[in-house]
């Protein structure tokens, strides 16, 4: 890639201006070393995922043959086709589960996140500071370490192969992020407006709700998008947890495509990209918002 | 949401009379924190006791343990007997090796993606959101694509290779035990490096303009205004992301489990690996405790100075 881009650049400079003082021009080695750096590093991220999608449209007779084309030669949809509706297919059951656990584990994470979000910055009470930086603990809290006593703890109460047992594993890692986002916006906002509608009659759950929730609208989606693609995204504890297929989430029906030696890779990267659908779409819609939460805490400055 | 609005707000509700009025309802207050007080207490804190308590025990699945005191930890640091003497000890220069060379990679990625990423290209919007594009895959989906990739029969990865005449045989990237980790991390920072793009360019794109414009009338070059103007601004940024990267790489599983599951021969097998094999696969829930809580001191560490951190920024 590098060296196609000099190529293209020294037949098109004019013969009166030679290259190499063209080159020597201020800086224009940053320039051109620069593009050729940042389109080495286009052409690494894009593609894998380029990959991905290509070999979820190939038919099988162009995906396994010693020779391997970029570019597919036999297009098809029919991997698509047996992951959603093949006869012995979970796909389409374990891609619900995995929407009904992401959708509870955000509901919960910011509902529970507003409400301590508000009573950490609007109310003083005794050991407040303290649960602040318990916040943060939890959150850095590595799941390696609960997930052996949490698997233990949802056999006794029996709640493994459950997606409601699932939904509490991920709010170990969901709760105390959103809540502590949502404390730090919650600060941003002036109290000022609040004590108008308190001095007018309302009870500070209308406050709460009617105030503080819609102006802090932004931090709101921000946590909706973390904790839905962190529940979405979740390995550890949906393995140690399910064992049933039809209570798997999506990533674990993943392993469904490996059948011993064989890897059925059209219909896995079908999967896949069925499962990298929404999370891509609320990063392309959300990214300024996305990338504001996931750097939030590590370059405030 | 700047911080400097964060800490005029903070001046402001400290010094007037808004704190005092909205302070008073301390029932209130609990109520409120007492869910999220629940789910932490609960699902982390009793947890995290739990495990220690395990660590204590001869216990496996589905029987009840007998107390043994720090036998499993006797056991796995010292024991030479003991066969998970010796994978603990590999396992962790495994993952030494594994969370060494991740953070060395994304670093290096991420620094020059985010260098390239501030300066003023064409079309930064549309690089900017190629470049984050790994970010929002998820690791599973992401770690299966990198194994078709690596594929020793249809793999893209061995057919370019074989193309250009590089190598005659396939690689076995993922099946030979000296190929694997490094097979492995390429994934790895392929799929973590967007995260540290992200903070370097947060961090880059809060030094103020002038501190280069004045290195530049001082005659200094780029790489010296790299050196001593960059670097320094965003030494902190640095250090933040390396701990946190390291605390979640050390943990993340999607990878190694997907790629290579431990294996061949334990090659691959961080602790997190260890601890499921041990804890789940052999049902030992006493020895599978006690690993992760082994490397639990090393993260209390980083966890203790992340908070301070982050609390700081938040208060100031």
């Amino acid at each position: 890639m590098a060296s196609v881009g000099h190529l293209n650049q020294a037949p098109s400079a004019p013969r009166s201006i030679p290259v190499w003082s063209w080159l020597a021009t201020k800086n224009r080695g940053y320039y051109i070393a620069g593009y050729a750096i940042l389109i080495f590093l286009g052409f690494w991220t894009a593609f894998p995922v380029y990959w991905q999608l290509a070999t979820s449209l190939r038919s099988d007779a162009d995906l396994y043959t010693p020779v391997v084309n970029l570019i597919p030669r036999a297009w098809t949809l029919n991997h698509y086709y047996n992951v959603l509706f093949g006869a012995r297919s979970q796909f389409g059951i374990q891609f619900v589960n995995s929407l009904i656990v992401a959708f509870w584990t955000t509901f919960i994470a910011v509902f529970f996140g507003a409400m301590a979000g508000y009573s950490l910055t609007r109310l003083r009470f005794v050991g407040r500071a303290n649960l602040a930086r318990v916040l943060v603990y939890s959150y850095l809290a590595p799941g390696t370490i609960l997930f052996i006593p949490l698997y233990v703890m949802m056999n006794n109460f029996g709640l493994r192969d459950s997606l409601g047992g699932l939904v509490l594993a991920h709010l170990t890692f969901s709760v105390p992020f959103s809540t502590w986002i949502l404390m730090g916006y919650f600060k941003t906002i002036p109290v000022e407006l609040e004590e108008a509608a308190l001095v007018d009659g309302a009870s500070r759950l209308t406050a709460l709700w009617r105030i503080v929730l819609p102006l802090a609208a932004p931090a709101v989606v921000v946590v909706s998008v973390f904790a839905f693609t962190g529940s979405w995204r979740e390995l550890l504890y949906a393995l140690v947890l399910t064992q049933a297929k039809e209570k798997m989430t999506a990533p674990i029906g993943l392993t469904a495509y490996v059948v011993g030696d064989t890897f059925y890779w059209g219909q896995m990267m079908a999967a896949a990209t069925l499962l990298s659908l929404p999370p891509l779409l609320l990063y392309l819609f959300g990214q300024r918002w996305v990338i504001q939460g996931w750097t939030a805490g590590a370059v405030k400055s | 949401m700047s911080t400097l609005q964060v800490a005029a707000r903070g001046a402001m509700t400290r010094s007037g009379a808004g704190r005092g009025t909205l302070g008073r309802d301390w029932q209130l207050g609990f109520v409120l924190i007492a869910p999220v007080f629940l789910v932490i207490a609960g699902l982390v804190a009793y947890p995290l006791g739990y495990s220690i308590w395990l660590s204590l025990q001869d216990v496996k699945v589905g029987a009840p343990g007998t107390f043994v005191g720090l036998n499993n930890y006797y056991k796995i640091l010292f024991d030479s007997e003991a066969r998970i003497h010796a994978s603990f000890w590999a396992s962790l220069k495994i993952t030494v090796l594994y969370v060494g060379g991740a953070c060395l990679g994304k670093l290096i990625i991420g620094m020059i993606s985010a260098l390239i990423l501030n300066a003023e290209i064409k079309a930064r919007h549309f690089w900017r959101s190629l470049l984050f594009l790994p970010w929002a895959i998820p690791g599973v989906v992401a770690a299966y694509t990198w194994k078709f990739i690596y594929n020793d029969v249809n793999g893209v990865a061995n057919a370019a290779l074989t193309n250009i005449g590089l190598i005659d045989a396939p690689i076995l990237f993922l099946a030979k035990p000296e190929n694997a980790l490094w097979s492995v991390l390429v994934g790895v920072i392929w799929q973590g490096a967007p995260f540290w793009t992200m903070t370097f360019l947060a961090g880059l794109q809060s030094i103020p303009g002038e501190l280069y414009e004045a290195a530049e009338i001082d005659g200094a070059t780029t790489f010296k205004s790299f050196v001593h103007i960059t670097l320094p601004s965003i030494s902190s940024v640095i250090v933040v992301t390396v701990m946190l990267s390291t605390i979640w790489t050390t943990n993340g599983i999607e990878f190694i489990y997907t790629l290579t599951n431990g294996g061949p021969g334990g090659a691959t097998e961080t602790f997190p690996l260890l601890a499921i094999a041990q804890g789940l696969r052999a049902y030992d829930l006493g020895i599978g405790s006690t690993i992760p809580l082994l490397f639990f001191p090393f993260f209390a560490v980083m966890i203790y100075f992340l908070t301070r951190r982050l609390l700081n920024n938040e208060e100031a």
